[in-house]
């Protein structure tokens, strides 16, 4: 009786053995993955766009085995959350439940994009620290998020930042204006800005940093609710005022409107600064055709085709070949794709997965990448400038006539002149 | 910049009567405050987007039919759902604001945002009149405007069926006594209104982008429209569409854009204070009462 009793036991023993071989649990087999977690506003083209850019990646990845950690091969795995926070009227402590979910539910090893807002950026900087899970961001810019790591470096050292960032942007913007002077011989300046953080952050820079200094008179400053779709009372102020420029400074999706109503009103200033929803080949068509003419910023290198940095070129064409459309967005794909090679690169290099090792291993980046070479400041901000093989690279086009973006700046990657529409005449 | 904010408030005076001409139709009929007015015109929107882009339509065949597709869904609400609640006013807001509510969010959940949901202005261009550039969207704007208005006075006066809806406006027992079906009245009374918000759609979002929150601003400016100028009196719309509109330009042109967003909350919150029927309003009860 007590021998088939053990006889039992060992066939129950055998079969939950076998169980455990063959069939391993969720926990089991998600310690086999490496998880990256993206939190993001993903009903937003930066956000859609910048997830398919992390999954191709990831896809890249895997397809060679996987990221090398320690002796072993480990395939990536992609968690994705949308935290709304880019949508008007959400509040930011939303945002911040999302990022905290995805980080104890998926448990994840690192995040990447992250949020749209800064303000959401900086209060997800105290949950990310505490969960210690490193993260690089791709979308959120506004410096304060770095004078906030500078004042605890041990506490915030988690925080990475790809993408461009509000003091870089007004450099590419700076130089922009310098050129227009140069050029064209223009000083008189209205900027027209949404009314988030980044934005006004920007604009502020801008006529501190530059504006004052250089001679600039700027004739008047509008600033637009997110949300706000009529902009001919701020282009009758920019014509009334006799402005030479309008710096624009928006990334909600009825800003493209703006330039429309720029070119119907033929508003004499050019059109310069940063308007997402102009930033993609299908801006043309959405906008009528109606925004030759206007400057516009791409924030990373990589969201546009160079034909004189390769890198950006194959990205952009691998990115429309997986999915069958172009990149759209100005900001966003290129630093989340770089991304996840800059946080697989430093898994290797750290050889673990321990979130301490892998931020020391993420700050000794140094890589040349889709977007140029691409190095983290002491504030952990990727590193930008003029030149594709010293930094990484944001650049300024121009809407042709017939619908195509040419980079007019900066110099090491421009492709053409500017041309001033039929209503804006030079001042020299 | 004077003689352009004039011109400008004139169009945008003309964009407000136009958003607030349907809900007003249908509240002085049925006596309906139909709290998704704003849901319908963002339908009304992407249906034509819908038609064109994904069903390769041509731009007047989807014009068409979104405006009949949305007069539709007014009839159907009011047959199925808000025919049970006549009379119950609470109840009729709520459930409307909640249809209206849940037209919109579908749309948001199905991702139903970004720049790219444009609609084509019927003709590119603009006229120089007297030094301020107008373009050919903003025109036509203002002809429908005034067809619409003339439409209305036509239908109202000289139709049986117009007839039939002033009779019931004007009292509903009598009215029923001629035999004037009061539920069907009010069934159409709700299609017109429906389809008098696609109407505004197709003309004003060639000006700007499709979005989900457009929907509640079109219903703020709707209801303040129709509060200031009194509910269900079409004379008060027209006026309260040119004080509201052109405080909002001037508001717009030297206090900064900002600051426009209130205008609408401000204006009721004023006649609410003031004179609570509205400039024109017939709800002379209330104000009594008060």
């Amino acid at each position: 009786m007590k021998g088939r009793a053990f006889g039992y036991l060992g066939y129950l023993m055998a079969i939950l053995v076998g169980v455990l071989f063959v069939f391993p649990t969720a926990e089991l087999y998600a310690a086999e993955n490496i998880v990256i977690g993206v939190p993001t506003s993903l009903a937003f083209l930066e956000g859609e766009e910048s997830l398919n850019c992390v999954r191709l990646a990831v896809d890249e990845i895997n397809a060679h085995g996987g990221v090398k950690v320690g002796d072993k091969k480990m395939p990536l795995k992609i968690e994705s959350i949308d935290i709304r926070d880019a949508s008007p009227g959400v509040p930011v402590p939303e945002a911040l439940l999302g990022i905290e979910k995805i980080i104890l539910e998926k448990k994840v090893n690192a995040l990447v994009v992250g949020p749209f807002r800064s303000e959401a950026l900086l209060a997800a900087m105290d949950i990310i620290a505490k969960h210690k899970v490193p993260m690089l961001g791709t979308i959120a810019m506004a410096p304060t998020s770095e004078a906030k790591l500078m004042e605890n470096p041990e506490k915030y050292k988690y925080i990475f930042r790809t993408c461009l960032n509000g003091k870089y942007l007004v450099g590419y913007l700076i130089g922009g204006m310098k050129f227009l002077n140069q050029e064209f011989g223009f000083n008189k300046v209205f900027i027209m800005n949404q009314d988030v953080a980044w934005a006004r952050g920007v604009a502020q820079l801008m006529i501190a940093n530059f504006f004052e200094k250089a001679g600039w008179t700027v004739l008047g400053q509008e600033i637009y609710p997110t949300g706000s779709s009529d902009f001919s009372a701020g282009l009758m102020k920019v014509r009334a005022e006799k402005a030479e420029v309008i710096l624009s400074i928006f990334d909600m999706p009825q800003s493209g409107i703006l330039v429309k109503q720029w070119k119907s009103m033929k508003v004499p200033a050019l059109m310069s600064g940063f308007i997402s929803p102009l930033a993609g080949p299908g801006a043309w068509k959405t906008f009528d055709g109606q925004i030759g003419g206007a400057l516009n910023s791409i924030f990373e290198l990589g969201n546009i085709p160079s034909e004189k940095y390769a890198p950006a070129k194959d990205f952009y064409y691998a990115y429309e070949k997986k999915y069958g459309k172009p990149i759209e967005a100005g900001h966003g794909p290129a630093p989340s794709y770089e991304s996840v090679y800059l946080l697989a690169e430093a898994i290797t290099r750290a050889g673990s997965l321990d979130p301490d090792k892998i931020v020391e291993a993420l700050k000794m980046t140094d890589k040349q990448g889709v977007m140029g070479r691409i190095r983290f400041s002491e504030a952990n901000q990727v590193v930008y400038g003029d030149d594709p093989k010293v930094e990484a690279l944001g650049c300024v086009y121009q809407w042709t006539e017939d619908g195509k973006r040419a980079i007019v700046y900066p110099p090491s990657i421009a492709e053409a002149k500017i041309e001033l529409p039929s209503f804006v005449k030079s001042a020299k | 910049m004077l003689f352009g904010t004039l011109v400008y408030g004139f169009i945008n005076s003309v964009i407000l009567a136009l958003v607030a001409l349907g809900f007003n139709l249908t509240f002085g009929i049925s006596g309906v405050a139909n709290f998704s007015y704003g849901a319908l015109y963002v339908l009304a929107g992407y249906l034509v987007w819908i038609f064109i882009n994904l069903v390769s339509l041509p731009y007047p065949v989807s014009v068409a039919l979104s405006i009949l597709a949305t007069a539709l869904a007014g009839a159907l609400m009011y047959r199925f759902i808000l025919l049970r609640l006549r009379g119950m006013v609470v109840s009729e807001v709520i459930a409307t604001f909640a249809i209206g509510l849940t037209i919109l969010e579908i749309f948001r959940y199905l991702g139903f945002i970004g720049f790219q949901y444009t609609l084509p202005v019927f003709s590119t261009g603009s006229v120089d009149f007297l030094g301020v550039y107008v373009d050919y969207q903003r025109l036509s704007i203002v002809g429908i405007g005034l067809l619409l208005a003339a439409f209305l006075y036509v239908f109202t006066h000289h139709t049986r069926t117009g007839l039939a809806f002033r009779g019931i406006a004007q009292e509903e027992q009598t009215a029923l006594s001629l035999g004037i079906h009061s539920d069907w009245v009010a069934t159409l009374s709700m299609a017109f209104g429906a389809g008098l918000s696609a109407v505004a759609a197709v003309a004003i979002l060639p000006l700007g982008t499709i979005s989900v929150e457009g929907g509640y601003d079109v219903l703020i400016n709707a209801l303040a429209v129709c509060i200031v100028g009194g509910l269900g009196s079409t004379v008060g719309v027209v006026v309260a569409s040119f004080l509201i509109g052109y405080a909002q330009m001037f508001t717009s042109s030297y206090l900064g854009a900002s600051w426009v967003m209130i205008v609408s909350l401000v204006a009721i919150l004023i006649i609410l204070a003031a004179k609570p029927s509205g400039l024109f309003g017939k709800q002379r009860e209330l104000e009594e009462r008060i």
